[in-house]
């Protein structure tokens, strides 16, 4: 990357934009820049990401009861393994199934 | 003596069970635990339904026994919640500090009571969380 190009991305960076992606015109091609978002777990303890609190849990399994990726949740990663462990320990308990099976899918 | 660390254990009682013959069994096994100077303390959280059926099982009572002992008396309760017949699963965690009462606890004596205890900060924060599908 030319410098150009690279004090343009940085002047983009520091305006707030509330758009995840931005358009950015340079001369004669377009570049598109994801911005990365805020963890969603941000103000929420390590300490109460544990296999007992359900109600969070339910919150990272999709559809099929699996778990979502944080590429999707945008969880910071420790806090991500520490739900991935949780679930799992849930599961051999039966507080959450491993799979739901009758889900319509249309 | 050796040294004290904390689990956590949850084990899950057959459906067909009467409330003091759970009792009978958390005093079993906390006999196990305070014979080697170990402290120990329960939350109940009543029959629940099973994701999926275990030992043709649907539903089970669960009791969380939070442990501070040695090593070798967990390996000894371990033993013997695999030999009884009343406990069709039993899952032992090594943790770093044994927390707050969970949402899950019910009382023993009047488990259809339920406690309201609510994070309200902790629940706006889950609230607020949705993902794209």
């Amino acid at each position: 990357m030319t410098t150009t190009q690279n004090n343009a991305i940085r002047n983009i960076n520091t305006h707030d934009n509330e758009d995840s992606f931005l358009k950015v015109s340079l001369v004669n091609q377009s570049v598109f820049i994801r911005k990365k978002k805020d963890c969603p777990l941000k103000n929420f303890p390590l300490s109460e990401i544990n296999y007992k609190n359900l109600k969070l849990l339910n919150k990272f399994l999709s559809e099929r009861g699996k778990i979502i990726p944080s590429r999707i949740t945008n969880v910071e990663l420790k806090k991500q393994r520490a739900i991935a462990k949780a679930i799992k320990q849930a599961r051999k308990l039966a507080l959450i199934s491993p799979i739901k099976k009758d889900v319509n899918f249309n | 003596m050796s040294k004290h660390c904390l689990y956590e254990t949850v084990f899950i009682a057959r459906q067909d069970l009467a409330i003091d013959d759970i009792e009978s069994l958390i005093s079993k096994f906390s006999k196990i635990i305070k014979d080697s100077n170990g402290s120990i303390s329960y939350e109940y959280w009543g029959l629940r339904t099973l994701s999926f059926p275990i030992k043709k099982n649907t539903r089970g009572h669960y009791v969380l026994l939070k442990i501070a002992s040695s090593k070798d008396s967990v390996a000894e309760l371990k033993r013997v919640m695999g030999y009884n017949e009343d406990v069709i699963r039993s899952i032992t965690f090594a943790v770093e500090q044994h927390g707050k009462e969970s949402s899950l606890a019910v009382n023993i004596k009047d488990p259809n009571s339920k406690k309201d205890k609510k994070d309200e900060n902790l629940d706006l924060i889950l609230s607020q969380i949705q993902f794209e599908a």
